[in-house]
């Protein structure tokens, strides 16, 4: 597959993200341990383990939305550790969460304009009283907007509320204001739970343009259909600790990870 | 969107004439103070309505506009705008001071914050006798100066009428300004931050700040309000800042609908007339408020404008 070949290529490229040793703990219990990984740019970076596994508080950290206890974490060069979530945004990091999480009682597309707010270029007075550059703002941020929303197969119910959509829906409108940031760096948190098949083909196709687009993407994913087909890198988890990485074929082939998968008998 | 102009052209000929239909000097100074509380329902509905901050101190930024102003000209002999201006500068500097302060808090902790604010603003209006003359009060209060261009134009403010269309004036200038603000990306921005802070973070968002801009652009024009309510009274006590009156301007708030602009404007003039057509059973202003509320927190949460959009809406759908 091209995921594959392109993988190749991209191993031995740059990373555009980096953590050593993170750990985070709530309390006596330890969410994350010891992780260090290397997110090449452009790839698709999966990220995957059995339930409790500590992937989304991997993904909270990387996101800014906790402060790791102990290691380090670099962007693109740039020290992470101790910048809250919304810095982080301003240098191309952007999200989306598991537990979905929209302005639910506004609309499709005002949810994707609220992720306009570090792109606007308007001297602070036109907001109070709209001139020439509030207005061509305004006008590229709609058209730009819609154009999301499109990507994303929603340019009908713009005006729709997001709380009334389904739920997948849902999971495509946060991934539409998500890149309203114009993020350098992607982090999805399981963007194929709760959709139908038709639902994850969309996802699947969309996060191979994200990536054409040079965009790189984390993904915490359950799905292993979509795992497979579409990461470049898959890190392996389980008890918050460090299990494996590779290629998704190494990973499918990998005794420890089926075994953490399917419990310890199978080893 | 569409276009706003007839409806600013609407606002203009109903102030014109409001003073003419409500002809009595009496029903003039109810007009002034409907004014002003239209401008204090404005201003907490862009901290309460849009940002989603439960603010109980705005009777304390109103009062910090009224009596920087009266001091200003009664003790150090400023001018009445300069006065005005620094009013405004210092309720909207306290309002950032509080939000900075009370950025961790929300809910019901921003709520006895904000309310612990509004009572020591209270206090010290009482004992700082010195400064403000405690409760005997400031009196002699004289109206803003007259607007005189030689030859040209010659306003005078100190009948209730050209009062009236002074602070109704500066009330529309002060809707269109906030009506701008909310339609714009901040508006976008603060009700996401309303809607939900982890989510706004994410899209690099700094939520705390844009509480602060909020409450203190909400300060601010409540103390706006404040400059004009001394010179139309006449005189200055702290007992017209009691914190009952933050609970009123939440009412107004409330009733009329929070997070949309017109709501706040539709409570401020039906709970400031609503209690005058009551005088007449006796002192019934707090249990009107509290009835009003009271009924619409549990049958209408979304105030005036909802039951209207509903109306309209079964008007709409009845048809054939």
């Amino acid at each position: 597959m091209s995921g594959n070949l392109a993988s190749a290529s991209l191993a031995a490229g740059p990373a555009l993200l980096q953590a050593q040793g993170l750990h985070k703990s709530f309390g006596g219990v330890r969410a994350v341990q010891d992780i260090s990984l290397a997110v090449p740019a452009g790839a698709i970076f999966a990220v995957i383990g059995p339930n409790g596994a500590g992937k989304s508080t991997l993904l909270n950290l990387l996101s800014g939305t906790y402060q790791p206890n102990a290691g380090t974490l670099a962007f693109a060069g740039r020290g992470l550790v101790g910048m809250p979530a919304h810095k982080r945004v301003r240098l191309g990091i952007a999200r989306t969460f598991q537990k979905i999480r929209l302005f639910k009682q506004l609309t499709l597309l005002e949810n994707v304009l609220a992720g306009f707010h570090i792109h606007h270029d308007v001297p602070a007075w036109q907001y109070f009283l709209p001139a020439g550059a509030f207005w061509r703002d305004f006008r590229r941020c709609r058209e730009e907007a819609r154009a999301l929303l499109d990507f994303v197969g929603l340019a009908d119910e713009a005006q729709k509320r997001a709380g009334a959509l389904p739920y997948g829906r849902q999971r495509m409108l946060e991934i539409a204001r998500a890149m309203a940031t114009r993020p350098k760096l992607l982090m999805l948190d399981e963007p194929a739970a709760g959709l139908n098949a038709a639902e994850v083909a969309l996802l699947l196709d969309r996060l191979q343009q994200i990536r054409a687009r040079g965009i790189t993407v984390i993904v915490v994913e359950h799905n292993m259909d979509l795992v497979m087909n579409v990461a470049d890198r898959v890190f392996v988890m389980d008890h918050g600790e460090y299990l494996f990485e590779g290629a998704p074929r190494e990973v499918q082939a990998n005794p420890r990870v089926i075994a953490a998968y399917l419990g310890g008998e199978f080893a | 969107m569409a276009p706003r102009w007839p409806w600013i052209l609407v606002a203009v000929a109903v102030i014109a004439l409001l003073p003419h239909l409500l002809g009595t000097p009496y029903w003039r100074g109810i007009l002034v103070i409907c004014a002003m509380n239209v401008m204090l329902a404005l201003s907490l509905n862009l901290i309460l309505g849009y940002t989603g901050q439960l603010n109980l101190g705005q009777s304390g930024f109103f009062a910090v506009g009224a009596y920087v102003t009266t001091v200003l000209v009664k003790s150090f002999g400023w001018g009445f705008w300069p006065a005005a201006l620094a009013a405004v500068a210092a309720a909207g500097t306290l309002g950032l001071l509080l939000a900075l302060f009370a950025v961790r808090l929300r809910g019901h902790y921003l709520a006895i914050a904000s309310l612990g604010f509004a009572v020591i603003t209270y206090q010290v209006l009482v004992n700082w006798e010195s400064m403000t003359e405690g409760v005997r009060g400031i009196y002699a209060i004289r109206p803003p100066p007259p607007i005189r261009i030689d030859g040209l134009v010659d306003i005078s403010f100190s009948s209730p009428m050209m009062l009236f269309y002074l602070v109704a004036g500066i009330a529309l200038l002060v809707y269109l300004a906030l009506d701008n603000v909310v339609r714009s990306p901040i508006g976008e921005t603060l009700r996401a931050i309303r809607e939900d802070e982890v989510s706004a973070a994410s899209l690099g968002i700094d939520a705390a700040r844009w509480k602060a801009f909020a409450f203190g652009l909400g300060a601010a024009v409540a103390g706006l309000a404040g400059c004009f309510y001394p010179s139309f009274v006449g005189t200055l006590v702290p007992g017209a800042f009691n914190i009952v009156e933050s609970f009123t301007m939440l009412a107004m708030v409330i009733v009329g609908g929070l997070g949309t602009m017109i709501g706040p404007v539709i409570g401020a003039v039906v709970l400031t007339f609503l209690p005058e057509l009551l005088r007449g059973v006796g002192e019934l202003r707090l249990l009107v408020y509290g009835l009003a509320l009271t009924l619409v927190v549990l049958f209408m949460p979304g105030g005036l404008v909802q039951a209207w959009q509903l109306l309209r809406a079964r008007f709409a759908g009845g048809r054939p």
